[in-house]
């Protein structure tokens, strides 16, 4: 029975931007660097914030520490097919959102990983997805030039668009396009032709799919001769074309457009549905002028006026809300034995929503608009995981619910005052009368009536009242 | 079933408490088998509290007399694999491994054939509820999956607004409600249903229902309900209207929920995402809840890779899903099957010539398919002729508005100028009323 910290309104909205749901442990942390801005920092340059939990959970998914080869050996010989292994990487991204201490991180990687989509879902690239996610996660504070080479030439993504079987020969188109129109430069903004000749730069980086699974350049692979892609020109010469690889990606990494896409993305992730167009191109020249690098952007995201007039205007996406729901839930996830297991079944809840993490079935990455996670079904599908979490129903194995009676805030409290604390506590600010009335409907109690242990609404309806909070636009919304 | 989640005060049914729950939760493992949760463990009925559950926020929904299933090829599907021109002796040539022999296809005549995956069609395609138009598409050639998707479903070249024609379509005149135009198989509703009147989505019949509101969930459920039309009662944005219209329909697609799983006529659906969608369409249908409009997704045609043969690969096993999944649907249909037209789109076709994966990379026209009432079955469309070059398209001649206008023209009385805005339509032929 402790009362929830204080939270600012800027502390609030920066823990639900920048960190997978304000929570009352979050704003200690937050208390403890010294206010939002100085936290920010501190997450930003990692100095002084535990990544033990990445760490330590690595090891409850065997999967994640093997190569494709070993990955598909264990499929072969019967102990893991192989399409379960992206099953695990999906869950140890939910369980490190809900309980890392590296928010900031984990909310990059998951921002780089939708914008450099690879699928964790079945198919070829099952056997490098996690090792994909890893690429990601090492350069996702970093600099895009950087990240785009890892992701481009990695053979996770040579599997997903094909880059991984296209030949001098033949080069085959379909890496080389959504690099242009997905990765980088936007709709509008290449040519069929650029497209050609971009499939014919990346030639090289093969996988031996289905066979050993083996993976590296090939310079018998790579289409030699002169080529020209959105201003980009180079002799292409040398049958070794990992050099102009790193010199096309460095020139499209620099362009002003994808320096305003990038910039348009963060926007729609990190402020609104709608972000104002000088706060596009206000990203994009910090974007460029720091060379690609990400911090000097995200630093003049989050001090700009129109971040602090955005709170609570973004629709949380399905996993935003699995994961957010058991963070301020303090529901506690262990090493998973089985499918029962909560850091396991976690996953189905997430799917149940809408969409399971890294699951969007094409290049684009999910939508980040309300508009594609606000239709009926999703809705019932939120309300159905809040009744299961907030009444610690299922999942039930390897997990920790807090107890009922553990949310009074003191031995006696008004009915009201319970409402208001149970308000503090999941969102971080006070009931509002249309929350305090939800409440009272729910369980028919009144305002003033005096609630203790033994009271009816701590035996039975805690969890209703939970639900009531969660169940409401200010926890589905961040 | 018992009654679950428990509703208190009695000890013997605490939120921890055995016997039921135990119950409950071994009803959710198997639910969970299914991709499914608490929703669907929750859901037989009782009759005391049938249809009195929510009071809906729009007027009773009314019947649908006719009903449109657009079922989207998402990933831009081969048109020349699906309904083969050959005759062409360029089809032929440009495909030397992955073409299908002649002496392989269906319901051939002098110009096409069908792949012979679609066998399960063959007997409705005999008695000529199918037809397929050829070269059809977007009119001027859009590579990109993304912004020709958003131009197919959007259908309104003229207007920057997010508006799908379906949603113009189910907003032709005063009857709003969210059942009237309904996304079955997953939750996102694609664009083609985007815009100013309410709609529903449901990933499955059975879930749609409130937890812990539902028909065993009496007086305390009653609560619930109450709680949650305060909650979202004000509430703005899509968030607010998908909530109020979740809660508003809810009760009114109850027949649905509660109709009996199995399917008639002997149908059998594959165990897959658009057998299992296409199930939940037909009880949807049958229930009569109202649904004018029904979207279901098919995805995963971008084949760039692996088209395969008729031995292997992707085409034989996404054709063979497509067409059995719908032959279940209309077999579990039965005579209602004449009142309900599905219409299939893909965002565009591939190129003619096959590229060294055996696969295909992204082109122009494509085929559509149309099944069901008010379809005049049949090979429909202008051949433009194929060319062997490397970028070479199958040629769009019918544009794939001038399809989808006479069938919400023939089958709705719908006007096509409010539809598909500053589209003047041709005769395709291909529908009647």
């Amino acid at each position: 029975m402790a009362t929830a910290p204080r939270a600012t309104p800027f502390s609030r909205h920066l823990a639900n931007r920048f960190g997978y749901g304000w929570t009352p442990a979050l704003q200690r942390q937050v208390d403890r660097a010294g206010g939002p801005a100085r936290w920010f920092e501190q997450q930003l340059t990692g100095v002084g914030v535990s990544d033990a939990f990445h760490d330590t959970s690595r090891g409850w998914w065997p999967s994640l520490t093997l190569s494709g080869p070993q990955i598909w050996a264990r499929h072969q010989a019967g102990v893991q097919e192989y399409w379960r292994a992206t099953s695990d990487y999906q869950r140890w991204v939910l369980a490190r959102r809900i309980h890392s201490e590296r928010q900031v991180l984990e909310a990059m990687t998951d921002f780089w990983e939708n914008h450099l989509h690879v699928p964790a879902v079945g198919e070829a690239q099952a056997m490098y997805r996690a090792s994909y996610g890893a690429a990601i996660r090492a350069h996702a504070l970093g600099s895009f030039e950087d990240l785009l080479h890892a992701a481009i030439t990695h053979p996770a993504m040579g599997c997903y668009l094909n880059n991984a079987v296209s030949t001098a020969k033949a080069p085959n188109e379909d890496l080389g396009r959504e690099l242009l129109e997905v990765h980088t430069l936007g709709r509008g903004n290449h040519t069929e032709d650029d497209v050609k000749a971009s499939a014919r730069i990346l030639t090289g980086w093969r996988v031996a799919l289905w066979r050993d699974w083996t993976h590296g350049y090939d310079p018998a692979s790579h289409w030699v001769g002169p080529v020209r892609v959105a201003g980009f020109e180079h002799p292409n010469a040398d049958p070794d074309g990992r050099a102009v690889t790193r010199a096309y990606l460095r020139h499209l990494a620099h362009h002003p457009a994808t320096a305003r896409r990038i910039a348009r993305r963060l926007a729609l992730r990190f402020v609104s549905d709608d972000p104002s167009a000088a706060l596009v191109e206000h990203l994009a020249q910090t974007y460029l002028q720091h060379g690609t690098e990400v911090k000097p952007v995200l630093r003049a995201l989050v001090a700009h006026p129109e971040f602090r007039r955005s709170a609570g205007r973004k629709v949380r996406t399905p996993e935003e809300d699995v994961v957010a729901t058991y963070r301020v839930l303090g529901v506690r996830l262990a090493r998973p034995t089985d499918d029962e297991s909560a850091a396991n079944a976690l996953l189905w809840q997430t799917g149940n929503i809408g969409l399971q993490p890294f699951a969007w079935p094409r290049p684009d990455g999910r939508p980040d608009v309300a508009e594609a996670w606000s239709s009926t079904a999703r809705v019932l599908a939120s309300f159905d995981v809040h009744v299961a979490l907030a009444g610690g129903w299922w999942p039930r194995e390897q997990v920790s619910h807090r107890p009922a009676r553990s949310w009074l805030p003191a031995r006696r409290v008004r009915f009201a005052g319970l409402v208001d604390h149970l308000s503090r506590s999941l969102l971080g600010r006070p009931a509002s009368p249309t929350l305090q009335r939800a409440c009272r409907e729910v369980v028919g109690v009144g305002a003033r009536e005096v609630v203790d242990a033994s009271h009816g609404v701590v035996r039975w309806d805690m969890w209703r009242l939970l639900t009531t909070v969660l169940d409401s636009p200010a926890h589905m919304s961040r | 079933m018992t009654l679950c989640p428990p509703q208190g005060p009695t000890p013997t049914a605490t939120p921890a408490g055995a016997g039921c729950c135990e119950e409950y939760a071994g009803l959710t493992r198997r639910g969970l088998l299914r991709a499914g949760g608490l929703a669907a463990a929750t859901g037989a009925l009782t009759a005391t509290f049938g249809a009195t559950t929510t009071q809906t926020a729009y007027a009773a929904t009314r019947s649908a007399p006719r009903t449109l299933v657009l079922l989207s090829l998402r990933g831009a599907a081969d048109g020349l694999s699906l309904v083969v021109p050959h005759a062409d002796p360029v089809y032929y040539a440009a495909r030397p491994r992955i073409a299908v022999p002649k002496a392989s296809l269906l319901a051939v005549d002098a110009q096409f054939g069908l792949h012979p995956s679609l066998a399960p069609l063959l007997p409705m395609w005999q008695q000529g509820k199918v037809a397929a138009v050829h070269a059809v598409g977007l009119p001027a050639p859009n590579r990109s999956h993304f912004s020709a998707m958003e131009e197919v479903e959007d259908a309104d070249p003229g207007s920057s607004a997010r508006v799908g024609w379906l949603n113009r379509l189910i907003g032709r005149d005063g009857w709003e409600h969210p059942l009237r135009g309904m996304h079955l198989g997953d939750a996102v509703p694609p664009t083609t249903l985007v815009g100013p009147r309410p709609t529903f989505a449901a990933t499955s019949v059975e879930r749609v229902e409130v937890a812990a509101a539902g028909d065993d969930d009496g007086e305390r459920g009653q609560r619930r309900l109450r709680g949650l039309r305060t909650t979202w009662g004000g509430a703005g944005g899509p968030l607010g209207q998908g909530a109020r219209s979740a809660l508003g329909a809810v009760a009114d697609f109850r027949p649905a929920r509660t109709s009996p799983e199995a399917p008639r006529g002997g149908a059998v659906y594959p165990d897959s995402d658009l057998g299992q969608a296409l199930a939940s369409a037909a009880r949807t249908i049958r229930a009569d809840v109202g649904a004018e409009v029904i979207t279901v997704d098919h995805g995963s045609w971008d084949m760039h890779t692996d088209v395969g043969n008729l031995e292997w690969g992707d085409m034989k096993n996404k054709a063979t899903d497509l067409a059995k999944s719908l032959a279940a649907f209309f077999t579990d249909l039965g005579a209602l099957g004449d009142q309900v037209t599905v219409v299939t789109v893909s965002e565009f076709g591939r190129r003619v010539k096959e590229n060294a994966n055996w696969g295909l990379d992204h082109g122009h026209g494509t085929v559509m398919l149309a099944l069901g009432g008010g379809v005049k079955g049949g090979y429909v469309g202008r051949w433009p002729g194929l060319q062997n070059t490397v970028d070479a398209d199958v040629l769009v001649t019918t544009d794939y508005r001038s399809v989808l206008a006479e069938l919400v023209t023939t089958r709705f009385g719908a006007s096509s100028a409010q539809v598909f805005p500053g589209f003047t339509p041709e005769t395709v032929g291909v529908f009647r009323a």
